[in-house]
C-alpha cells in the first residue's frame, strides 16, 4: 500500500524513538536529539511541491506518517513542522533550516512545545512564525507547555482564511490515532501473555470484549482522522469530527487498556503510561470532543437543507 | 486482521453518485406524504406497492447483472441507492431481504436454472425472501439447528421449526439453514442451505405480535414438507460456509447506523428552533460518529465489491454503528424530557415513542452484540 513511503519512515522512527529515547527526552527541554536525523530524512519536506524540493505529497498521502509519529510517541513536532513547513513556503516564506515548529492556536497545552524552537501563531488575522521562549512546564511530564507560547516573531504571513486551530486539531487527532492503535497493540499482547487462573487473560470472554470495544474506538478514531487528512486543505468541520471520536475513543481506550494492565500499567518502567499519559495530554489541546462538537452542531443547524446523511456526505464525505 | 489496513480509504465513484439525484427525486415524491412514525421503521416498512415502484426504477436487484433482471451495477451504487432510503425513511422491508442478501446468495451459489427462475421476479419486486436461521433452541448459536431435510428419491422432506423470521407471513420464498445429516453435535458439519416456496403444504406461518402490536416476524412450522430436488442452494453439507458468505454483506451496510436518522433529522429540526447549546454539543457528537461509520462502511463496501469477504470487520461495523442508532432515541428522549413544560409535537413524540419502544433490537438482529464482540476478540488475536 503505503509501503515505499511508510516503511522506511518507519524504520527510521524504530532507530531514532525507542522507548528509553523517548524517557530521556521527558526529562529535559529542548530539541529533541532525534531531530537532525529526522530533518534530513527528506520526509519533512514531503508536502512540499516537488519544483520546491519536496516530494509533493497530499495530505492523504502522508496521513500514515502522521498516524506512525503518535504510534512511537515521537518526542518532536515532525508532522507540525512538516505541516508548518508547506503553508510558509505557500505563502512565499524564508524556510528556517533547523527549526521544530509546532502548531500553536490557543490550548490549555501545546503537546511537544519544549521540544520544538519555534512556534506558528496566530494575531489579528496574521499568522506569525515565532522563537519561543521556555514556557510553563507540562503537567502531563510529555514534552508540551502548559501556557501561551512566546517569543519574539520572525515573520508573519497573511492567515488567509486558515484556521490554524483546525489545523492543530487535525494533526492531533491523527496521531492520537496512531497512539490508539500502540495502546491497543500493547494491551492485546498482554492479555494473550498475562495468566491468571492457569490461563492467559485472552480466555476470559469480559478481557475479550473489552477489548473487542477498544478496537471498535481505535478503528472509529482512525477513520475519523483519516477524513481530517483529506483534500487540499484542512478544514474545520473535517477536524471536528476527528478530534471528536479521538477524544472520545482516548478516553474509554485508556479506560480499557489500564483496566486489562492492572497494576503494571501505570508503573514508569512499563510503556504503557508513556502512550496514555501522552494521549489524555493532545485530547486536552487544541480544543477537545465538547468544542470541536459544538462546532459540527452548530454547522448541522445552520444547513437547513437536506438530511444529516447529505451533512456527512457533503461535509465530512471527501476521502482522498 | 490488521487494523489500520482493514478499513481502506475508500470514495465512492461518480458514475455511483450519479444515481443519487435521481432516487432523491424519486423519494420526493414518493414518501413525501408519509407520517414521520411510519418513516421511521425504514427497512421494517413493509409496503410491497412501494417496492414494485421502486423495481420499476430498475432499483431492486442493482447488483444483480441485467441478464436476470437486475440493474447491472456494483456495490457502490447499491451503498447511494440505500442510503438515500434509508435517510428519508422509504419503507422498503419487502425487497429488502431478497435485494440485500438472497439474490447476491443465488448468485454466488446457485445453479444457472435457480438463477433463471428466482433472479428475475426478485428484481421486478414481485418475489419477496425471508431468512430462515433462528429456531426456538438455536439463536445466537446457530450451529445447532434441528430443522433437518432428509433425503427422499428426488426430493427432499423437511421437518423443523423457525422463528423470528422476519416478514416470513408476508414472504414468498425462504432461504433456511438446516441439518442434512449429522446431529446437532456435529455443529457446522452437515448443515445446507434451502430455498423453501412458502406456499407449500405442511409450512405454517403465525405472526409473532411485539408488544408495540407490529407483526414484524413470524414462526415457521415444517411438517414432512416434501421440496424438490431443486430447493438445495449451493453444496449439500456446506451450510455454514455460504451462511458466513452472507454476513458481511449483512452486518457492513449503513442500516446498520441510519436505523434512527428521522428522528435524529425531526431532533435537529426542533433544536433549529429553540437552541439549546448543550444539545447542539451532543448533535455534533452524532455527526462526528456518523461521519466515521460512514466511511467504514463505505471502505467494506469496496471490500465486498473487489470480492472480499470482511465478516469481521463488518462485525465491527455493526457493533459501533448499532450503538449509534441505539443512542439516537435515547439522546432524544433525554433532550424532550428535560423540558417537562414544552408541547412536544405529536409526530416526533409518535417517532420517539416508536424507536424507545424497538432500539433494543437494533443489537440483536442479525447476531447479538456479545456474539460479534467475540468474532471481532478472536479477529484481534484473542481466544
Ligand atoms: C427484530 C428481529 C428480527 C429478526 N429477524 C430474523 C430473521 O429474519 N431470521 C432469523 O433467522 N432470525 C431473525 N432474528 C433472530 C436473531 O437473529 C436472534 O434474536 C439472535 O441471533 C439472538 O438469538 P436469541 O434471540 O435466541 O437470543 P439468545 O441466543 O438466547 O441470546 C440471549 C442473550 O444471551 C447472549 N449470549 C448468547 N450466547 C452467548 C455467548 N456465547 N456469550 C455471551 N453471551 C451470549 C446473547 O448475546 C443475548 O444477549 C431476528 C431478531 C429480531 C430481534
Amino acid at each position: 500500500m503505503d509501503d515505499i513511503l511508510l516503511d522506511p519512515f518507519k524504520r527510521l522512527l524504530a532507530h531514532i524513538c525507542t522507548p528509553s529515547v523517548i524517557r530521556d527526552e521527558e526529562g529535559r527541554s529542548g530539541l529533541a536529539q532525534c531531530w537532525g536525523e529526522l530533518e534530513q530524512s527528506g520526509f519533512i519536506d514531503a508536502l512540499l511541491p516537488e519544483s520546491r524540493g519536496g516530494a509533493g505529497l497530499s495530505l492523504s498521502e502522508v496521513f500514515p506518517l502522521v498516524v506512525a509519529c503518535g504510534e512511537a510517541a515521537l518526542p518532536a513536532p515532525f508532522a507540525e513542522t512538516m505541516v508548518a513547513r508547506a503553508l510558509l513556503d505557500k505563502r512565499g516564506a524564508e524556510l528556517p533550516t533547523g527549526a521544530a515548529i509546532v502548531l500553536a492556536p490557543p490550548s490549555p497545552v501545546v503537546p511537544l512545545a519544549a521540544k520544538a524552537s519555534h512556534a506558528l501563531v496566530t494575531a489579528n488575522g496574521r499568522l506569525s512564525l515565532i522563537a519561543m521562549n521556555a514556557g510553563a512546564s507540562d503537567p502531563f511530564r510529555a514534552g508540551g507547555y502548559a501556557d501561551q507560547l512566546k517569543g519574539e516573531t520572525l515573520l508573519e504571513v497573511a492567515a488567509g482564511g486558515i484556521d490554524l486551530q483546525a489545523w492543530a486539531a487535525a494533526l492531533a487527532a491523527a496521531q492520537m490515532s496512531g497512539m490508539m492503535m500502540r495502546i491497543l497493540d500493547m494491551t492485546l499482547r498482554y492479555a494473550n501473555e498475562r495468566q491468571q487462573f492457569d490461563r492467559p487473560l485472552s480466555k476470559f470472554q469480559a478481557i475479550q470484549h473489552q477489548l473487542a470495544v477498544g478496537a471498535e474506538y481505535a478503528v472509529s478514531a482512525h477513520t475519523a482522522a483519516a477524513i481530517a487528512m483529506s483534500g487540499q486543505h484542512f478544514d474545520p468541520l473535517r477536524a471536528a469530527a476527528a478530534k471528536v471520536c479521538a477524544g472520545e475513543a482516548a478516553s474509554k481506550l485508556c479506560a480499557i487498556a489500564h483496566a486489562v494492565h492492572g497494576a503494571i500499567g501505570v508503573t514508569e518502567e512499563y510503556d504503557l503510561q508513556i502512550y496514555t499519559r501522552r494521549l489524555k495530554q493532545w485530547a486536552l489541546a487544541f480544543g477537545n470532543e465538547r468544542y470541536w462538537a459544538d462546532v459540527l452542531g452548530s454547522a448541522r443547524l445552520g444547513t437547513e437543507a437536506g438530511t444529516s446523511a447529505d451533512f456527512v456526505r457533503l461535509h465530512l464525505g471527501n476521502m482522498e | 486482521m490488521s487494523l489500520l489496513s482493514a478499513f481502506p480509504r475508500t470514495q465512492i465513484p461518480d458514475e455511483a453518485e450519479k444515481l443519487r439525484p435521481q432516487v432523491k427525486a424519486f423519494l420526493e415524491k414518493s414518501i413525501s406524504h408519509m407520517r414521520p412514525q411510519d418513516r421511521a421503521k425504514t427497512w421494517t416498512g413493509f409496503d410491497a406497492e412501494f417496492s414494485r415502484a421502486l423495481a420499476s426504477h430498475g432499483w431492486v436487484g442493482l447488483t444483480i447483472p441485467e441478464g436476470y433482471g437486475g440493474g447491472g451495477r456494483d456495490a457502490f451504487a447499491r451503498f447511494v441507492l440505500v442510503e438515500e432510503l434509508l435517510a428519508a425513511g422509504a419503507p422498503i422491508a419487502a425487497h429488502w431481504i431478497a435485494d440485500r442478501q438472497s439474490g447476491p446468495l443465488l448468485l454466488r451459489y446457485g445453479t444457472e436454472e435457480q438463477r433463471q427462475f428466482y433472479l428475475p421476479p426478485i428484481c421486478r419486486g414481485e418475489s419477496f425472501f425471508c431468512i430462515g436461521m433462528s429456531e426456538p433452541n438455536s439463536g445466537s448459536d446457530l450451529a445447532s439447528v434441528r430443522t433437518r431435510a432428509i433425503r427422499d428419491g428426488h426430493s427432499w422432506r423437511l421437518t423443523g421449526s423457525k422463528i423470528w423470521t422476519t416478514y416470513a407471513h408476508q414472504s414468498d420464498y425462504m432461504i433456511a439453514l438446516v441439518r442434512t445429516s449429522g446431529e446437532p453435535k456435529d455443529r457446522q458439519k452437515g448443515l445446507s442451505q434451502f430455498i423453501i416456496d412458502l406456499s407449500l403444504p405442511g409450512i405454517t406461518i403465525r405472526p409473532i405480535r411485539l408488544g408495540t402490536l407490529d407483526s414484524d416476524f413470524s414462526e415457521l412450522h415444517f411438517e414432512d414438507v416434501r421440496l424438490p430436488d431443486n430447493a438445495l442452494v449451493g453444496t449439500d453439507g456446506e451450510g455454514w460456509t455460504q451462511v458466513n458468505a452472507e454476513l458481511a454483506f449483512e452486518r457492513s451496510g449503513p442500516e446498520r447506523f441510519y436505523s434512527a436518522l428521522v428522528l435524529l433529522d425531526m431532533w435537529a429540526e426542533r433544536m433549529r428552533a429553540e437552541q439549546c447549546p448543550q444539545d447542539r454539543e451532543i448533535l455534533g457528537r452524532l455527526i462526528a460518529r456518523l461521519a466515521s461509520l460512514r466511511a467504514m462502511s463505505i471502505a467494506l463496501t469496496g471490500r465486498l465489491a473487489a470480492g472480499e469477504s470482511p465478516v469481521i470487520e463488518a462485525a465491527l461495523v455493526k457493533d459501533l454503528g448499532t450503538s449509534f442508532e441505539q443512542d439516537i432515541p435515547e439522546i432524544v428522549a433525554a433532550s424532550v424530557g428535560a423540558v417537562p413544560d414544552r408541547d412536544a409535537d405529536p409526530d416526533m413524540l409518535a417517532t420517539l415513542a416508536y424507536l424507545l419502544q424497538l432500539n433494543h433490537v437494533f443489537s440483536l438482529r442479525g447476531g447479538t452484540r456479545e456474539i460479534l464482540r467475540g468474532m471481532i476478540a478472536r479477529g484481534l488475536g484473542l481466544r
